[in-house]
């Protein structure tokens, strides 16, 4: 029966209060571990077709007619349009349309960041485009840019509201403290560089519009553009059918969807506006740098009694404040705990959501922050982090649906126990070093989520639901999911997405929360499924439905009997077994979240300053594994995104000016293969016994999240050196090296004036 | 924009004094860059891959003759991997795979970049380059080839046909500082050549690469002078006092592993 309820729904760590009708979840639960093909190391089903270029990317669209558009960005960080000419462009060699601040909400005469749009062109060709937006005249009144982050503070320039949170008495805590540690921390503003650039393809047709999109979400496309038109959402048809990487950034339309569609309303074409790898770099969303300003304080058996912080997010000209202070909030027992974020609006690009987005910068300052805690406490860093095991969520009080991180814990150790052994390996310049830092995240999906699927007269069954595969196997954990309740093999599973008129509505794929949102939502259409070939086989060999299941490709009676499949979908002929699922609801009263340990293993050169890391054990608990392939080499994609976040990758701009620097992959240093140190995953697979029909949560952002802060601490093991900011540059490893020098040598000389 | 084709030196350089506007391509992993950047737009092309006479290397009169197209992936292979270590040590750093199959030696001459990896292992070999045009050859030693950054002493009727460096074996490595481990223009390179007597050249810690020379006796102090020998500037990549600090590391590193 559908239910209405009044629910809280997450995404990225951010919280709506909302009406759901939702679908109960009767179903039981399957056994834990691996099943015929759960759980199994499962190859991608579109692997062939990708490595093949056959899979069809917004990228790869080429409609007849179709215009391509150059979009002219601010070069500045703050102005004024005093005058813009577009005639110019519009009588250059190939050109269809112009428009500038004038005729769209997404180009803007004020530009309050370098590449904020200000005019775009279609022309038959991207090189005709280009020329002409460089013909375009636009006489400026060039302001002065805010952007530095402290002085956004104190001149109270904020996206948002200052959030502050406190529980127990904060101050006191401290007054109670034996040891107290202070430190501030630094992260530098990273880029997500996804391999295919944020773009669409806009026609309209139909008294309607088609948008072929590089998206995270279709349905949220569809809903943004339909107001953003004033078109009735079934007029919007969004289509992505395989996606080159989001991480975060391609959950809503841009300036480039509403640019194609209303450069293809005015030359009725097909129109495609894609970004350039350079306007990549500039306009298409970061990671906000932060600035975090702790305090942590313990009673010398190890429990931690204030934790505190300041967080400045430098969230850039608009965009949302990230939850940096979350891990502080929820990761540990702490009975005092006070945060204050603040949401600095600057003159420079806006953030966009990426990968775990506060959890990765606050993990970073709270895990650097606790071992250097447990330092001055003379405790294991393991050992610290265990005393202080949080068993509920100590924000709210209320319980976990599930928390394994103690058998997270339990099986880093072995890695943590080479301790000895890896800092034995130092030679000369070269010290070596482990460290560990814990992850903490959302990742539980919720409802609506719906999916539908076919049975034809051969056995076969189409998955159909309108969601996306943005590039992380969601077209195999759906097929091994329809196949696990079908009792069918595999290849007997297709699945149709990625197209919002095929298909009832599906989540969005962020926040980790495919595979937990529509997962259950394909099961129990599966199971519907399921339900009525039984109902049919029943009649069909006279025996009652509860003695029937599926199993192999096979009806099978728990007398023994068993018949193909086949032999009662055959007797459909051209008709179908049509099953409808519907995601259930979030456990009530409890939170639903995922946990991890990382342990890294590092060598520092303390003559050069060269970090390498030679070694990561990533052990992550994200409930009931669906594809172990498809999880591992998540694991592996986050921690090499991770470890280019901390060693390599920084946007740099110009502090006096505002204007981006690094607008190419050379001058953005991505990590390449010769950076991937040995990496070791391991997942719990443990099945959330509260959480839906399948007790899976979503693995796509926790493995980024210690990265940095495990490195951080296996470079403290190593050498002693405390690393604040980041990216761990030779410059910042040797400007560690030389403080921590300097700190030793007043230890000392303190020591011998006893 | 005309792409020519010669398919002799002398051809080459027939067309280069009619067409002294068109720019040489061999491997194009600069050229192209160039032009897809919208950073040169060339009357023409003089395609240099079909004459024969710039390809490959050879042993001659006791000095080793490399051709401007030999490529990096070439220099890589023994026998001349082990005649000059150094360049293959350096070839090997150079961007990926595809890179190094078609960038050249002579391309990177061409360059003249103060971050071309080729040039200080070429600079503590004694490099001459042999340079012909229609009216002659004439033979420059590295050092005064390259006038600055990006910037070299080719007449406009002129191509580089190779360089010849000095044959004797000798101790010699070369080394590089990069943000990353593949892909990466240096931070700062470094080249040294123990053979009678010390010498040092780098790359990326000056407006050209540099050369620096010292007596054996020097061992002790070398590192220093190198380091002092630089000039180099803050940029994306790296800040000048990173660059000098790092020269002195690398320099007395590079000497232990070339005296023992
Ligand atoms: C992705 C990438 C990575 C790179 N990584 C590195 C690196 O790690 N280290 C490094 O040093 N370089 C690097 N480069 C730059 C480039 O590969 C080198 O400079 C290479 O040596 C150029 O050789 P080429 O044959 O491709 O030159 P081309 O592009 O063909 O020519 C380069 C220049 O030399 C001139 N020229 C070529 N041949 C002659 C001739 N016979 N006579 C006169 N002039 C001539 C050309 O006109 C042009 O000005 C990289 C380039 C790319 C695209």
């Amino acid at each position: 029966m559908a239910r209405l309820i009044r629910t809280e729904k997450e995404v990225e760590g951010r919280y709506e209060e909302v009406w759901i009708v939702v679908d109960e979840d009767a179903l039981d639960r399957w056994p834990a571990g691996p099943l015929t093909t759960v759980g199994q190391r499962v190859p991608r089903v579109d692997g062939l077709a990708r490595a093949r270029g056959q899979a069809l990317f917004t990228a790869d669209l080429q409609l007849p007619g179709m215009l391509h558009t150059a979009v002219l960005r601010s070069p500045y960080a703050r102005a004024r349009v005093i005058s813009i000419d577009l005639e110019p462009a519009r009588s250059a060699f190939g050109v269809r349309a112009v428009i500038g601040p004038a005729d769209l909400d997404q180009l803007t005469d004020e530009p309050g960041y370098v590449g904020h749009a200000v005019a775009a062109v279609a022309a038959d060709t991207f090189g005709q485009a280009q020329a002409a937006a460089e013909r375009i005249v636009v006489e400026w009144d060039v302001l002065e840019p805010l952007l530095d982050a402290d002085e956004a503070v104190r001149q109270e320039s904020f996206v948002s509201d200052v959030a502050n949170y406190e529980r127990g008495d904060f101050e006191r805590g401290l007054g109670g403290a034996d040891v107290v540690v202070e430190a501030e921390y630094r992260t530098q503003v990273v880029v997500h560089n996804s391999l295919e650039t944020h773009q669409a393809v806009c026609h309209w047709e139909d008294d309607g519009i088609t948008i072929y999109i590089s998206t995270q979400y279709i349905w949220g496309i569809r809903a943004s553009m339909a107001d953003h038109l004033g078109l009735p959402p079934d007029k919007v048809r969004v289509i992505c059918h395989a996606m080159g990487g989001g991480f975060g950034a391609k959950n809503s339309p841009g300036d480039y969807t509403p640019i194609a569609a209303e450069l293809a309303k005015r030359t009725a074409r097909p129109v495609r506006c894609a970004l350039t790898r350079r306007e990549e770099n500039v306009a298409a969303g970061n990671r906000n740098a932060t600035i975090q300003r702790l305090t942590a304080a313990a009673t010398t058996d190890g429990t931690l009694v204030a934790l505190g912080g300041d967080f400045v997010n430098a969230v850039g000209y608009s965009g949302w404040s990230a939850t940096t202070e979350g891990p502080m909030k929820m990761l540990y027992a702490c009975d005092n705990v006070r945060t204050t974020q603040y949401p600095a609006k600057l003159n420079l690009p806006p953030m966009a959501a990426f990968r775990a987005p506060g959890f990765v910068e606050g993990t970073f300052g709270l895990e650097c922050l606790l071992d250097e805690l447990a330092v001055k406490l003379g405790i294991d860093p393991l050992e610290l982090r265990r005393m202080n095991y949080a068993d509920s969520d100590r924000t709210d009080d209320r319980p976990f649906s599930s928390k394994n991180l103690a058998e997270c814990y339990r099986r880093a150790e072995p890695h943590w126990a080479k301790r000895d052994e890896v800092r034995a390996r130092s030679r000369g310049p070269w010290k070596h070093g482990i460290g560990l830092a814990s992850q903490i995240w959302y990742g539980g999906g919720g409802p609506p989520s719906y999916a539908w699927i076919r049975v034809g007269s051969d056995g076969r069954a189409q998955v159909v639901t309108a969601m996306q595969d943005i590039g992380t196997g969601t077209r195999t954990a759906m097929a091994q999911i329809a196949a696990e309740e079908l009792g069918i093999p595999l290849d007997h599973v297709q699945v149709s997405l990625g197209d919002s008129a095929r298909g009832p509505f599906a989540s969005i794929s962020a926040g980790s929360s495919t595979v937990p949102s529509m997962g259950p939502a394909v099961r129990s259409a599966a199971a519907d499924a399921k339900r009525q070939i039984i109902e049919i086989a029943a009649q069909r060999f006279h025996l009652e439905e509860r003695v029937l299941d599926l199993r192999d490709g096979q009806i099978v009676s728990t007398d023994g009997g068993s018949w193909p499949l086949t032999e009662v979908t055959g007797l459909l002929e051209s008709g179908q077994i049509l099953g409808q699922g519907a995601r259930g609801p979030n456990p009530a009263g409890m939170q639903v979240l995922t946990f991890g340990v990382q342990v890294a293993e590092v060598a520092v050169d303390v003559e050069t300053g060269e970090v390498r890391v030679d070694k990561i054990v990533a052990i992550h608990d994200v409930g009931r594994v669906i594809n172990a392939l498809g999880a591992e080499s998540q694991v592996e994609g986050g921690i090499i995104q991770g470890i280019g976040h901390t060693l390599s990758e920084e946007r740099i701009d110009d502090p006096a000016t505002g204007s981006i620097l690094s607008r190419t992959l050379d001058a953005y240093r991505m990590p390449t293969i010769a950076d991937v140190p040995e990496i070791v995953s391991e997942l719990v697979d443990i099945p959330d016994e509260h959480l839906t029909n399948l007790g899976s949560k979503g693995l796509g952002e926790p493995p980024i999240i210690p990265v940095a802060a495990a490195i951080a601490n296996a470079i403290r093991d190593a050498t002693g050196a405390e690393i604040r900011s980041l990216p761990i540059t030779r410059e910042e490893m040797l400007r560690a090296l030389r403080e921590a020098e300097a700190r030793e040598k007043e230890r000392r000389g303190a020591a011998a004036a006893v | 924009m005309d792409v020519l084709t010669p398919r002799s030196l002398e051809q080459a350089l027939r067309l280069k004094a009619e067409r002294p506007d068109a720019v040489p391509i061999q491997g194009g992993t600069d050229v192209m860059v160039e032009l897809n950047f919208d950073r040169a737009r060339p009357a023409a092309l003089l395609n240099l891959n079909e004459v024969a006479e710039l390809r490959g290397w050879s042993r001659q009169n006791g000095r080793v003759w490399l051709g401007s197209g030999l490529t990096y992936a070439e220099a890589m292979e023994r026998p001349l991997a082990e005649a000059l270590p150094a360049l293959a040590e350096a070839a090997r750093t150079v961007g990926g795979p595809q890179i190094r199959n078609r960038g050249t030696i002579g391309g990177n001459l061409g360059t003249a970049s103060p971050a071309g990896d080729a040039l200080p292992p070429l600079l503590v070999c004694g490099a001459e380059v042999k340079i012909a045009s229609v009216r002659g050859e004439r033979i420059v030693p590295l050092p005064d080839f390259v006038v600055g950054p990006k910037r070299n002493v080719l007449a406009e009727d002129e191509l580089i046909l190779g360089v010849s460096v000095g044959g004797t074996e000798s101790r010699q490595t070369f080394m590089k500082v990069g943000p990353r481990n593949a892909m990466v223009i240096a931070v700062v390179s470094l080249a040294v050549r123990v053979d009678g007597d010390l010498r040092a050249a780098f790359g990326s810690a000056g407006p050209v690469p540099t050369l620096v020379r010292a007596g054996l006796g020097d061992v002790d102090s070398f590192p220093q002078r190198v380091a002092e020998a630089a000039s180099p500037i803050d940029d994306v990549r790296g800040t000048a006092s990173y660059r000098r600090h790092a020269l002195r590391i690398l320099t007395r590193r590079a000497l232990d592993r070339c005296l023992v």
